[in-house]
């Protein structure tokens, strides 16, 4: 168990920093405007802290882990919101985004995550509050923080009980995860039945995977992104490549290439916006079920060439959508205003020709490839 | 025939149904009768003329339907209705009202022709939208307004005319406070209920500065100590391995973040990087 406690002698600046460094790799890009850039190019929105990061959990990975010598630092519910509030009216962010070190047990600190949800909410704030929650909430809580959270979910991590048990040993992945992510579906599917149209918050599924800290391939990451899409409504997963920290089980563990969380986002949209499936993935894995540092879409598009070339004048959208280079608002464009005479209309309407081009057929011109070149010399 | 209208949504959806029944018809935009009369005497012009949009509002519901047609499509969630979509190009300095007209008349109801950028012209036209809807965005981003007695202000600059969507979108943000944006020698002020004045008002910044607000204890720190605040957040969400100076120079544009002490500090950072050997550590 966690035996150190805050130090009471911190100033708020000195804690405020080491708490919002705790959150520097999580990801909540999903309100509307970005308030500022670092200089990772990584886009400020939310005021990103934990409430604190004396934690009492055991997780593998986390430089938080209880065992871990570290400096610990806590702000109050109180402080929190001030610090929301000066930043919100000074326009440097949109509101909040609240995670936490385990306090005790998951209802604790669930209870103070939603006081300082409370206290905004009471003193009028209006902006945006995404709450990571602990593994383990009650539902109560999860009904509580509903009322007030834009989004809020507990992180998946990983793909399996198994893996789950081999770096979160304090926490049962089906029940303290799967479980609540349920929940929270249930919770929201209920109130936007509630109160539909009538302005009031209603809540998105949220969650984040470790990407490396495990041994699973990308193949079971995109099934189980998926099958969270399916089950459970996830708008949008977030990863985090694996970094190990030192004085940690997995300090000596190789660290996950940058590439391969952006490799899993793009795959995450093509499953979340172009209508891919999990088991389309299955042929563009490498013998070990990983994705290679290429952009996935063209990946099965060269895969699949028997697909190709699609007519863009008479193709389904969901067939445009399979060509490199044109995603869906150019999708729409083409189905809107076909017919399309020339590549120069395609690219105003914003595709990528130098992308695309292999992959199209327009007013019965095509780009020759060595095979159909080959095939017409025969 | 001239037709002549004002640089107003509804002026151009008027001038669009008399050029649709008058095609040969010239057009001449201004932003009130007297620009009209100026420009005429200008050009020295004795055609018959018909003033569009001038006089008290002309209802214009049963026109936007004949004109933008009976189910304006989109082509993505980002863009904006067509009544918006003239009203933001309305706003850019480069736009032409009156080709915007002819661009309209052209579609023959078919507004998704205004967002395909099929034509050489609507593809302009949907660059000058997104033109201004950028920089509303980028003053969504990087303004930093402060409390000036008890108000809400901040100063914008702007090569378009954005300033009063500017300040409905900071008046939605705070409710509860009076806000005032000033752009050059105009100003607005938004939730102006709370000081007495209408609820959003065009004024002068001459105005704004004589107003007064009531106290509030917003809870809100003075502004140094915001910003040292602020840099500390800033300063700890970089992450040193991913550092990607390009990228966020191209997010974080230096013409825009001059404006205010505390994006230029974060611009610089961003060019610079974040010093991490300060006075602190030699003391």
């Amino acid at each position: 168990m966690n035996n150190q406690k805050p130090k009471p002698h911190l100033t708020l600046h000195e804690r405020m920093r080491v708490l919002s460094e705790g959150t520097r790799y999580d990801s909540c890009n999903q309100t509307a405007v970005c308030h500022a850039f670092g200089p990772d190019g990584r886009c400020i929105q939310l005021y990103k802290t934990l409430l604190t990061n004396s934690c009492a959990g055991e997780c593998a990975y986390c430089p938080n882990r209880s065992t871990r010598k570290t400096l610990r630092a806590s702000l109050t519910p109180k402080e929190i919101a001030k610090i929301t509030w000066s930043f919100y009216r000074k326009n440097t962010v949109e509101g909040l985004f609240l995670s936490s070190g385990i306090i005790g047990d998951a209802e604790k600190t669930s209870m103070q995550q939603l006081e300082v949800a409370e206290l905004l909410r009471r003193s009028g704030f209006t902006g945006y509050i995404h709450i990571r929650v602990m593994p383990g909430t009650p539902k109560y809580l999860l009904e509580q923080i509903a009322d007030h959270a834009n989004k809020f979910g507990v992180n998946a991590e990983t793909t399996s009980a198994l893996n789950y048990s081999e770096i979160c040993p304090n926490f049962d992945y089906n029940n303290d995860v799967l479980t609540r992510l349920q929940w929270t579906h249930d919770l929201i599917k209920k109130k936007r039945s509630e109160t539909r149209y009538t302005g009031q918050i209603i809540g998105a599924n949220d969650t984040q995977f470790v990407v490396g800290a495990v041994s699973e391939p990308d193949r079971d990451i995109i099934r189980t992104v998926h099958g969270f899409m399916n089950k459970y409504a996830l708008m949008r997963p977030y990863f985090m490549s694996f970094d190990p920290v030192p004085d940690t089980p997995l300090e000596n563990s190789t660290p996950s290439p940058k590439w391969r969380e952006h490799r899993l986002y793009q795959a995450s949209f093509l499953l979340k916006d172009y209508g891919c499936k999990a088991s389309d993935f299955d042929d563009i894995f490498n013998e070990n079920g990983f994705l290679t540092n290429d952009d996935p879409k063209m990946r099965l598009a060269c895969t699949h060439s028997d697909y190709f070339p699609v007519d863009v004048n008479c193709a389904r959208r969901e067939e445009l959508l399979l060509v490199p280079g044109i995603g869906p608002i150019s999708a729409n464009r083409i189905m809107q205003t076909r017919p399309i005479a020339s590549e120069q209309e395609l690219m105003r309407m914003g595709v990528v020709m130098s992308r695309a081009r292999p992959f199209i057929e327009l007013n019965g011109n095509r780009q020759t490839n060595i095979s159909s070149f080959m095939e017409s010399v025969v | 025939m001239i037709i002549a209208f004002k640089v107003s949504v509804n002026g151009v959806l008027l001038a669009c149904a008399k050029l649709k029944e008058k095609p040969e018809a010239e057009l001449m935009f201004a932003n009130n009768k007297h620009e009209i009369m100026q420009k005429l005497q200008f050009s020295n012009v004795r055609d018959e003329m018909i003033y569009l949009g001038f006089d008290r509002q002309s209802q214009t519901s049963g026109l936007i339907t004949e004109i933008l047609g009976k189910h304006p499509a989109r082509m993505s969630r980002t863009d904006p209705a067509p009544i918006k979509y003239i009203d933001l190009i309305l706003r850019n300095r480069d736009a032409n009202p009156a080709e915007l007209v002819r661009l309209l008349v052209s579609c023959c109801g078919k507004m998704e022709m205004l967002y395909s950028k099929k034509t050489q012209l609507a593809r302009r036209y949907y660059r000058y939208m997104r033109d201004v809807s950028a920089s509303w965005q980028r003053l969504c981003m990087l303004a930093r307004p402060c409390f000036i007695n008890g108000i809400l202000t901040v100063r914008i600059d702007s090569r378009n005319d954005v300033g009063d969507i500017f300040c409905r979108w900071l008046a939605k943000k705070n409710p509860d406070v009076p806000v005032a944006v000033i752009h050059g020698k105009d100003a607005w002020v938004g939730n102006g209920k709370l000081i007495g004045l209408g609820g959003f008002i065009k004024t002068t910044a001459k105005f704004i500065e004589n107003l007064k607000g009531p106290e509030l204890d917003t809870g809100i720190e003075t502004d140094i100590e915001v910003e040292e605040l602020w840099d500390i957040f800033y300063d700890s969400q970089m992450i040193e391995t991913r550092r990607n100076r390009t990228l966020a120079k191209k997010m974080q544009p230096k013409g825009v973040s001059d404006l205010y002490g505390m994006t230029k500090k974060d611009r610089y950072k961003v060019e610079h990087g974040i010093a991490n050997c300060t006075l602190d550590r030699f003391i």
